[in-house]
């Protein structure tokens, strides 16, 4: 097996869509990459062939995507309140399904490793978990005062954890239904005095995969919000104290985090975007607050995902590319 | 031409006239007759306003009033169907879009700026020259009825822009800006100050005064005294800032700034204030646009839909034209920051009430909405339309002695179709 190392990390390979993308993921399988668009499709790109086929059905964008635990679905949050569910591997997949989960969008869906529950978010201030085989709501949880930016599940499966606008993260309990705690990630959000509004939310949140942090991207320090300016981030959460571990940036770097991984080599990587133009992938070890090793995308990173080689990363990006990258050494 | 009674309304007269130099400030505030609230009796006989609602920053016209959903640059947000068949708007104001049939929408406006003072001195004066008055001061000098103790034209605003908003016209018709639900700073008489201290600056001021006016120094004599003015006026009317409005209003409008200032500037209106305006901060939108819209035109359909309705419902909507208007639009394309940039050439003002055909969509924009494509209007026609839907006769001069200027620009013409 050919050594994972980051800072060798190449591109293999792109595949255009003529509207700027939004986010991405590839399948359990690595054989189909997915991508959301700043149009009304989903895009599916065959990665040893490039074929590119477009599933149709939201009436908005798409901005968050999962897999069914089975790896035959995938699942679509759109930004038009609906969730679908697609048989990812069908020559052209037809939504079997598409449901109305939120009133306004919703911001992000994820799948349970038991393929027991779905959860979703959205911009109703609600976190809603569904029976994945039922596609009905198993619990619908209120506690959130603004809109639901990200949900993921602990890899110990009883507790589900939710992120707002204001980096409030809460955690429920998916015995009973209740909030049990909320750990504080309240730096990755500020107030613009000046245009009046808040600006802040995990754009994408992860568990590592032995449960023991919590990775948020998104945006910290907020200067002028309406302008773009504050720093990107990664805030890592303790899962145990519930309290903020680090904050991993590249000094002043202005933008928004996009996207975050934990690799089980042991470090993290995020996809960033700069207000600037141009973007980039950071690898970080997760005691350290600066990234090992940083590589330029060619343009703003807007979402990221790492096939189950281990070794290929996918970023979705503000020009229209979806490029493909490799993290060992070029042949 | 309409024209405002012009009787006696100079200091000396509205002092007497409060009895403010028999008692000083706190026995003018004690006077039955300044403290009823009830409307003057000259609003009854036709007094027309204005309410205008300033989106600063410039609103996405595709997020509010022209969307164009499914199109190249027409973002997530989805069309709805509205109270007038056939009239569509973005989904991000449901509750405005079921008080439709009470508005109008202008779809062809371009400005032919990207400059955020350009676009509101347009917006506002009708002309891109500089050194004329604005909406509100025009209202002020033509509608405001003599008898109305407060001032002609108020501003509810959290920002300060700086702008001549009188000209010529004169301060007694400059805006008097509010930062909300407040009375200006210090316009109360200091605790350390008596009464009989207070009657007798205000005597030795008036004194000053009539020296300098009888030196021909009036400018800034007219300037002071119509600060002062407006502060006393605001004064008498101490309960319009200090009464917390009826939990009944705050469940229909909401308890944000913005659903306050929108219950503070009905009850302006009802009180006589001839224009007032409410400007609603945070449409600058160059980073993350749909975000910012979602929060601000959220915060904005309520409280603005529910003021649509109690104008309509207390009678006051008929003689009070209501406009929503930015400094310009936003640009067709998203850039990388999901945001829009300031974009003039194409964008949309929404007005209603007093004299205007309800209803009604004037001009349109092309498919991607990247230009007006079918009645291109600018500013000036807005403001003729303004005016003559109130009444007022735009291609007469102002009273202005010895160099005449046309109220609205001479080559411009209000929007005839809305004129109802």
């Amino acid at each position: 097996m050919t050594a994972i190392d980051p800072k060798q990390i190449h591109q293999t390979a792109e595949f255009q869509h003529e509207r700027p993308l939004t986010t991405c993921r590839i399948d359990p399988r690595g054989r189909f990459v997915f991508a959301g668009a700043e149009d009304l499709n989903i895009y599916r790109w065959e990665l040893e062939t490039g074929e590119k086929t477009t599933l149709s059905g939201h009436e908005s964008w798409v901005r968050g995507m999962d897999f069914s635990a089975d790896g035959q679905w995938l699942l679509s949050a759109g930004w038009d309140g609906r969730v679908g569910w697609w048989p990812l591997g069908d020559r052209q997949p037809q939504a079997d399904r598409l449901l109305k989960a939120h009133e306004g969008w919703v911001r992000c869906v994820r799948a349970r490793s038991d393929g027991q529950l779905i959860a979703t978010c959205g911009n109703d201030n609600l976190v809603k978990v569904w029976d994945a085989g039922q596609r009905e709501t198993v619990w619908e949880l209120a506690g959130h005062q603004r809109h639901v930016y990200s949900v993921d599940f602990h890899p110990g499966g009883r507790f589900l954890a939710s992120s707002d606008l204001m980096g409030i993260v809460k955690v429920w309990d998916l015995q009973t239904g209740k909030e049990t705690r909320t750990l504080d990630a309240s730096v990755m959000t500020g107030y613009d005095k000046k245009f009046a509004a808040d600006m802040g939310g995990a754009r994408d949140m992860r568990f590592s995969t032995d449960g023991q942090l919590l990775a948020c991207a998104g945006v910290t320090d907020v200067r002028n919000a309406f302008g773009g300016i504050q720093g990107a981030l990664v805030l890592l959460l303790d899962w145990v104290t519930g309290k903020p571990l680090r904050q991993l940036k590249d000094g002043d770097y202005q933008g928004v985090g996009w996207g975050v991984r934990f690799h089980p080599a042991g470090f993290l990587v995020a996809a960033a975007a700069h207000r600037g133009g141009g973007g980039v992938l950071w690898f970080f070890h997760p005691d350290q607050e600066k990234p090992f090793h940083t590589f330029p995308l060619k343009a703003c990173g807007r979402g990221l995902d790492m096939a189950p080689d281990q070794k290929t990363l996918v970023t979705a990006q503000a020009d229209g590319y979806l490029r493909v990258y490799l993290m060992t050494a070029q042949a | 031409m309409v024209r405002r009674n012009r009787g006696c309304n100079g200091l000396d007269h509205v002092i007497s006239r409060r009895g403010f130099t028999a008692g000083g400030m706190s026995a003018a505030l004690a006077l039955p007759a300044l403290a009823a609230s009830a409307p003057h009796a000259d609003l009854r006989r036709g007094h027309k306003r204005i309410l205008q609602i300033y989106l600063q920053g410039g609103v996405s016209q595709f997020e509010s009033w022209d969307p164009k959903p499914g199109t190249l640059y027409g973002g997530p947000f989805r069309a709805i169907e509205t109270s007038v068949p056939g009239m569509r708007i973005c989904e991000l104001l449901p509750h405005t879009a079921q008080r439709m049939h009470h508005l109008s929408l202008v779809r062809s406006v371009n400005l032919k700026t990207n400059d955020h003072g350009v676009g509101r001195k347009i917006m506002e004066r009708g002309r891109r020259q500089e050194g004329y008055p604005y909406v509100g001061a025009v209202a002020a000098k033509y509608f405001a009825p003599t008898g109305n103790p407060l001032p002609g034209y108020i501003h509810i605003s959290t920002r300060g822009l700086i702008d001549d908003t009188d000209a010529f016209l004169g301060p007694r018709y400059a805006q008097l800006r509010l930062e909300g639900v407040q009375p200006p700073e210090n316009i109360r008489r200091l605790p350390t100050v008596t009464s009989g201290s207070f009657r007798r600056r205000n005597l030795f001021r008036l004194r000053l005064n009539q020296r300098a006016a009888r030196r021909g120094q009036t400018a800034r004599t007219d300037l002071y005294n119509g600060s002062f003015e407006q502060a006393q006026q605001l004064m008498s009317r101490r309960s319009l800032f200090e009464k917390e409005p009826p939990a009944s209003d705050l469940e229909r409008y909401g308890t944000h700034f913005f659903a306050r200032n929108c219950i503070f500037a009905r009850n302006l209106l009802e009180q006589g204030v001839t224009c007032v305006k409410v400007t609603h901060h945070g449409y600058d939108t160059h980073a993350e646009n749909f975000n910012f819209h979602l929060e601000q035109l959220g915060e904005f359909d309520q409280p603005f839909a529910t003021l649509l309705d109690d104008l309509h419902a207390r009678g006051l909507l008929e003689s009070t034209l209501v406009v929503v208007m930015s400094e310009f639009g936003r640009t067709p394309k998203i850039n990388r920051m999901y945001g829009r940039d300031h974009w003039g050439a194409s964008l949309s003002v929404a007005l209603g009430g007093c004299g205007i055909k309800p209803g009604m969509i004037v001009g349109k924009t092309n498919h991607q909405g990247t230009e007006v494509a079918d009645r291109e209007v600018d500013g000036g026609h807005l403001f003729h339309t303004y005016f003559q839907a109130l009444g007022l006769d735009t291609t007469r001069p102002h009273e202005k002695p010895g160099n005449p200027v046309p109220i609205g620009d001479p080559a411009m013409a209000p929007i005839d179709e809305l004129l109802a």
